[in-house]
């Protein structure tokens, strides 16, 4: 369920973006905060959709939000 | 902690502590101490009072998105945890008779309901238990 090779920026966006709370992202892509946490510490890999929903809220590609390391 | 988060911790103490009764029943029946039919009993009241606390004290919750993809996976997964529990439990108690009584003796007919009951409690036991492992128990991931 975890993908560790799964990198993200997610942390940095937030505060990029008028130190968004994870709370207040949750609610953008509806989703719980938990889910958020989960997502920011790397221990769960979000389903594509929810991946695009993440980027459109930071206004970026989802390559700017999550990049895999092989390996 | 979320809702099946609360929910779940209820029932694994909650049947973790029936069992242990339960066992201990078993051992003063064997020992012949007189007080384990109130033991049993106790034993069951205990297991089956998980989902009574968690009927009256874990509400829905209120928040706008109370799951996502990530809990239903997590459920899912625990539903598969609980089947496999119950698959495991009925060949237990299925070969555990003859391994210790032997293939010449009997089991009264009580033991066919208790079977069904004992198959949903570990059927619980073990998605309650999956769901904590797989939120992290209610720690940094889970977040409180």
């Amino acid at each position: 369920m975890a993908g560790n090779e799964l990198r993200n920026q997610i942390r940095r966006l937030r505060f990029d973006n008028g130190e968004m709370t994870q709370q207040q992202l949750a609610d953008c892509v509806g989703v719980t905060r938990q889910t958020i946490i989960a997502i920011e510490g790397g221990k769960y890999a979000p389903s594509l959709p929810l991946a695009f929903r993440i980027a459109r809220v930071f206004n970026v590609t989802i390559e700017q939000v999550f990049h895999y390391e092989a390996g | 902690m979320n809702r099946s988060q609360k929910i779940s911790l209820t029932l694994v103490i909650t049947f973790s502590l029936g069992l242990f009764l339960g066992i201990t029943a078993i051992v003063m029946r064997r020992s012949g101490v007189g007080v384990w039919k109130i033991a049993l009993a106790f034993a069951v009241a205990i297991a089956g009072s998980g989902g009574i606390i968690s009927l009256i004290f874990f509400r829905k919750d209120k928040a706008a998105t109370t799951h996502d993809e990530r809990d239903e996976q997590i459920w899912k997964n625990a539903h598969l945890a609980g089947f496999g529990a119950v698959y495991l439990y009925v060949i237990l108690m299925s070969f555990l008779p003859i391994g210790i009584l032997g293939e010449e003796a009997s089991i009264p007919v009580t033991w066919c309901p208790g079977l069904l009951i004992g198959a949903g409690f570990s059927q619980v036991f073990a998605q309650s238990l999956a769901i904590l492992i797989q939120y992290g128990w209610g720690g940094k991931d889970g977040g409180k």
